[in-house]
């Protein structure tokens, strides 16, 4: 029996996150505290191998699938994606951490759990059965409910832990009993034969409405989010970047994935996700507007962003139309790296103003006054991320945000229009927050904290560089990423059968 | 050879700006002469790519599925604006090495100004909707980033983020009628928009006619979108030249003119682009005349002549639009440059403090005398020409009401640039003294710029057949040089003109003795300088969205049994709602 | 399973769902809350193996089952070092003394 590289994909960073625990309580005997983070970085960089591999496989012979026992694991564009998103950001934040999380006690925990997230989020992308996908999302849920908690001294990161765990397992038991009503009337779990069998029944739809909801809790619908804010900004820096860039991101995919094998049942998931996706973008820009801390406004623009994405797999599932999947997906993607640099420049500030010294204050936006002098590096890429979130061009954001629009412009319909004018709105609306910050970093005057912080290592300005160079290489030329965002979006479309 | 000067147009000041940003501020004599170098050239590809202009799509790289083709054309159009933000800003930058010398964040500065100009290019040689927005959009980030260059300045940044928030509104205008373009012709080029634009639906091309005017108003600062403008005063005084004179508001009347044949038939578009010409140039022109602020005086003076561009493609003169942009960019870059070395003498804005500064500099003073005689438009000086086209045709083929306003209007011209040439030039003594007159790197643009509106208007032959020659749908009529001046001094359009002209200058002469009639206009005053109330409507808006803000956040309780209770409610509106079938 | 059985386990699991439900909504306790969450998890698996009586997978409902709750006693065993961990820190079980992150 050949074994597929993505299974290789999946399972690398699983069997090496104990590993890197090992090499991180062997390192810290040995005086050689590298160690835990020289092992993670081998293991993703390893991991890097069978995702090329398995992305050459997924051209040659399509989407393929692989099954041992109550296993089952499917490799598609979706999947693909997902894993390129959570490896990719994964490897970034893993070299950003090195100085971020020296001073910590439980480094190498936090290293074996990250690399250990990010290989259980390639397997939630790569699942064809509902109740692995259940298993696969509780996974990851407990792995990042440690990392979000990871400062266990801090009232505050206690508090964050404690809500996002009570809430996620909240959502999760939902989606089980969406899980059982499934069953009960299908009487099987694979998503495929789901989608061929499901016949419209009010416990189906009930089904649906779970599915929506349960998995919603960690996608952040509002009025669900609740928890966002606190765990995002309260979570260590490159955990915020995981979360906001990679992991409600996999929630959406795992809310995707049970919605799509329900199509037949009900025509109504499409409004629904567009009218969730008119509420995120309004509410999470009210929200983050006037906001004073940094990492809590980038969480809450989050919301924002999960907004344009939802509009855009709306307008496929409502209309067929497929560039609204494949831009939603291509916003998952940029709204993974502007996300992901906004937190680690974020993080890399903090760290030097507050957390080298030993405090565990909130980075306001008035502590960023003046920084670009003494921390151009973070600055820039600081101003670039937000600005390329606000949807400015030759930014990345900017072009996922516009395909988007076109294809609710193709639908020709006017409601899908207009909703489309108010996420455009949205976009100028964000820009009023958005903006402050740029200027903040370019004050001539310093703030008390800057002039008190720390100098920063090189090794954490690597991952802000790639990734400012990877939002403006995308922004000028959105086909970079096209051999990712067009087959994953031809997946929602096979799941909807067009 | 058109494209590779189009690319170098748009690329060198690009380039440019990388390696100033990139050799850092701790080399300002390099990154001056770097500046200077990479503008200088872009103007010069720019001045040359005028004899290769051609009327079809020259480079053309597809992006692929829903980007289209990326396509540059060298129209006469487009080439005109380019040469407009290069040559013009160009000048602005030599001017900056005076203005700027010894400042701080120089490679900021000079990157901004730099993308600033290669955007401006790129935005009229931009053969594609979508990337006409992708630069309108970067212009728009160039000018907030500008606008708010000094960020320890709260008022600054405010003015900086009011720019980049209403030109954005206006630009959804923009947006939404290239997406339905798109969705109704298949591309984003603009060629094939223009041949197809009577195959639309009527209602259709509705939509995008005012999309496209909302999107020009609000970067041209036009009534009820100007508000951005004189906030936009707290930028350096070069930038807010660039701003006025060779950028940013250049785009709105642009791009009416670029898709003036296609919305020519709209019912109701031309009236309202009349109306909307006409209130800017009225209203601003009474702000004017009211501003204290020597700086804020030119801007309310530039959404005047704008309007009075916006006014001429509402009647269909769009050559006279053109050519009036032409003569506009000169003499207000002229304008506000030699107020800026004023500025930069004296150190303030306010006119009242000034007053006799003529005897000081009398370089500055002249120059900004003849700027002063294009903005109100006499005879020999650029502004002349120009603005009696766009009377004239404005006489003939629009309506009557609004003739007789803009005939007013350059009355009100003529009346606050007299009173703002004698508060800061002659008078008696103000507060203030001036040490020195304007510097070398200054002289130099304000000397290129004052000859320039003695001969602009000379090119309007050679001008008229550059569009003529390239624009297959805009049926435009130009005529030689010589002609179009003998039509004008015939005309008695132009004498009446010129007679309300003087007495504008009357009105300021007087307006000692006419004490009875400016109390009975006191009133009317103060609503100008309250903007007509248009910026009480933002600041409302503002404080809507904050208060809403306040009350959501108070939604975010930080206890866990009210977000359980948001889950709960979620769910059950979900189930309500497929149980009702919305 | 004859239909009155049935009924019966339905009405269980709904049952303990909106105890389940109410309780997180009306709970102070970090601990009743995590007890809760049990209460609720064990609905899901009775759910689960409901479904797989209804759909004749018996087996199949049994082993989701008890996969689910070997699933869920981990997150109950983080819940509870967490809030070991909020009752060294804040000396509280109350969850309104987690209420400092809000707006």
């Amino acid at each position: 029996m050949t074994y597929p590289s993505f299974l290789w994909l999946i399972a690398l960073p699983l069997v090496t996150a104990p590993l890197v625990y090992l090499a991180g309580r062997l390192g810290k005997r040995i005086g050689q505290r590298v160690l835990a983070q020289g092992a993670a970085i081998a293991s993703l960089l390893a991991a890097w191998m069978p995702f090329i591999l398995a992305s050459v496989e997924l051209r040659i012979y399509g989407p393929h699938s692989f099954a041992a026992e109550a296993i089952s694991l499917r490799l598609d564009g979706m999947g693909l994606l997902l894993a390129g998103l959570s490896l990719g950001l994964g490897t970034l934040v893993v070299l950003f951490s090195g100085s971020y999380m020296a001073n910590e006690a439980g480094e190498e925990k936090y290293y074996a759990m990250l690399v250990a997230m990010i290989g259980v989020m390639i397997g939630l992308g790569c699942t064809g059965d509902l109740f692995n996908l259940w298993i696969w999302f509780e996974a990851m849920a407990v792995s990042s409910y440690l990392l979000v908690a990871f400062y266990r001294d801090q009232p505050a990161s206690l508090e964050a832990g404690i809500k996002y765990l009570v809430q996620s397992a909240a959502g999760s038991v939902l989606v089980l009993l969406g899980i059982g009503l499934v069953l009960s009337q299908t009487g099987t779990l694979d998503l495929m034969e789901i989608l061929t069998i499901a016949e419209t029944s009010p416990l189906m739809l009930a089904a649906g409405a779970l599915f929506l909801i349960g998995f919603g809790v960690k996608t952040a619908l509002v009025p669900l989010h609740t928890w966002l804010p606190d765990a995002h900004a309260q979570a260590p820096s490159g955990i915020s970047a995981m979360l906001s860039g990679v992991v409600i991101e996999a929630g959406m995919i795992a809310m995707l994935r049970s919605l799509l094998a329900l199509t037949g049942v009900e025509s109504l998931w499409g409004p629904l996700l567009m009218g969730f996706g008119a509420l995120n973008m309004l509410a999470g820009n009210l929200l983050a507007f006037g906001q004073k801390q940094v990492k809590r406004m980038l969480a809450y623009s989050s919301l924002v962003h999960i907004g344009y994405m939802l509009v855009g797999l709306g307008i496929t599932f409502y209309a067929g139309e497929s560039g609204g999947a494949q831009g939603g997906l291509f916003h998952m993607l940029n709204h993974g790296l502007m996300k992901g640099m906004a937190f680690l420049a974020a993080g890399t500030l903090l760290y030097a103003l507050h957390l080298s010294l030993g405090d565990h204050k909130p980075l306001l936006i008035a502590d960023l006054a003046g920084a670009a002098k003494r921390y151009p590096i973070a600055a820039l890429t600081l101003s670039l991320a937000v600005l390329g979130l606000g949807g400015l061009p030759p930014l990345a954001g900017f072009m996922s945000k516009w395909q988007i629009f076109v294809a609710g412009f193709e639908t020709h319909n006017a409601w899908i229009g207009a909703l489309v004018a108010f996420a455009a709105l949205n976009s100028v609306f964000s820009l009023a927050y958005y903006a402050p910050l740029v200027n903040a970093v370019y004050r001539l005057e310093p703030s008390e904290s800057v002039l008190s912080g720390k100098p920063l290592s090189g090794l954490m300005k690597v991952p802000l560089i790639v990734l400012g160079l990877a939002t403006v290489a995308i922004g000028i030329w959105p086909a970079l990423l096209d051999w990712l965002t067009v087959p994953a979006g031809a997946t929602v479309l096979v799941g909807l059968g067009g | 050879m058109a494209t590779f000067l189009m690319l170098l147009t748009i690329g060198l000041p690009w380039i440019g700006a990388i390696c100033v940003w990139w050799i850092g501020d701790r080399r300002p004599r390099w990154q001056h002469i770097l500046a200077t170098g990479f503008s200088v050239a872009a103007g010069a590809a720019s001045i040359l790519l005028l004899a290769f202009s051609s009327s079809g799509v020259a480079l053309r790289i597809p992006v692929g599925g829903f980007f289209g083709d990326f396509t540059l054309v060298p129209d006469g159009l487009g080439v005109f604006l380019a040469v407009i933000a290069a040559v013009v800003g160009s000048l602005a930058v030599i001017f900056s090495v005076d203005y700027m010398r010894g400042k701080q964040q120089l490679g900021r500065y000079y990157a901004l100004i730099l993308l600033f100009i290669g955007a401006m290019a790129g935005l009229g040689l931009s053969g594609s909707l979508l990337f006409m927005f992708v630069f309108w959009e970067i212009t728009a980030f160039c000018s907030y980033a500008l606008i708010s260059f000094h960020n320890d300045d709260p008022k600054a940044v405010a003015g900086g983020i009011k720019a980049l928030i209403v030109t954005q509104l206006g630009g959804i205008g923009l947006l939404i009628g290239a997406l339905i373009i798109r969705s109704q012709t298949g591309n984003y080029q603009i060629l094939d928009f223009l041949a197809n634009a009577a195959s639309i639906q009527p209602s259709i091309l509705n939509l995008i006619a005012f999309g496209f005017l909302a999107a020009a108003v609000a970067k041209s600062a036009q009534v009820p979108l100007q508000t951005w403008l004189p906030d936009a005063m707290e930028a350096p005084t070069p930038v807010t030249a660039l701003i006025h004179a060779a950028t940013m508001v250049n785009a709105g009347v642009y791009l009416l003119a670029r898709f003036y044949p296609a919305f020519r038939d709209v019912p109701g578009w031309a009236t309202s682009v009349v109306t909307i010409g006409l209130l800017s140039g009225l209203l601003a022109a009474l702000m004017a005349l009211v501003a204290n602020d020597i700086k804020r005086c030119l801007a309310y003076s530039t959404v005047s002549q704008l309007g009075y561009m916006v006014y001429a493609v509402g009647t269909g003169s769009v050559f006279a639009s053109q050519f009036h942009l032409l003569s506009h960019s000169v003499f207000k870059a002229l304008l506000f440059l030699s107020a800026g070395a004023v500025i930069h003498i004296v150190g303030t804005r306010d006119m009242r403090e000034m007053g006799g500064l003529g005897r000081d500099m009398p370089f500055v003073r002249a120059v900004f005398v003849i700027g002063s005689l294009a903005l109100v438009g006499l005879p020999i000086a650029n502004g002349f020409f120009s603005k009696e086209l766009i009377l004239e045709g404005g006489l003939m083929h629009g309506p009557r009401w609004a003739y007789i306003g803009m005939l007013l209007g350059a009355g009100i011209t003529a009346c606050y640039t007299l009173r703002m040439v004698s508060m800061v030039f002659y008078r008696k003594r103000g507060s203030v003294k001036a040490s020195h007159d304007a510097p070398v790197a200054m002289r130099i643009s304000l000397g290129t710029l004052s000859l320039g509106v003695f001969t602009t208007w000379l090119l309007a032959g050679a001008f008229g057949e550059l569009l003529t020659g390239s624009l297959p749908y805009h049926q435009l009529q130009t005529s030689k040089t010589f002609d179009l001046a003998l039509e004008l001094l015939n005309a008695p359009a132009t004498w009446l003109a010129l007679l309300v002209i003087l007495l504008g200058f009357a009105l300021w002469m007087m307006h000692k003795q006419l004490k009875p009639l400016i109390v009975f206009l006191r009133p009317l005053s103060r609503i100008a300088e309250n903007r007509f109330g248009f910026e009480h409507l933002n600041q409302g808006v503002i404080r809507i969205a904050r208060s809403l803000s306040s009350v959501l956040r108070r939604t975010q309780t930080g206890q866990l049994n009210w977000n359980i209770v948001g889950i709960v409610g979620g769910l059950g509106i979900v189930l309500a709602l497929l149980t009702w079938r919305i | 399973m004859n239909p009155t059985t049935l009924k019966l386990c339905l009405m269980a699991v709904l049952s303990l769902v909106g105890i389940g439900l109410y309780g997180l909504m009306i709970c102070r306790n970090l601990i009743k809350m995590v007890i809760v969450l049990q209460i609720l998890v064990k609905a899901a698996a009775l759910g689960l193996i409901l479904a797989g009586q209804m759909s004749s997978q018996i087996n199949l409902g049994q082993s989701l089952g008890i996969t689910v709750i070997v699933a869920d006693t981990i997150v109950a065993v983080v819940g509870m070092a967490l809030a070991v961990q909020v009752q060294r820190r804040l000396g509280t079980l109350d969850v309104d003394a987690l209420s400092s992150l809000r707006g």
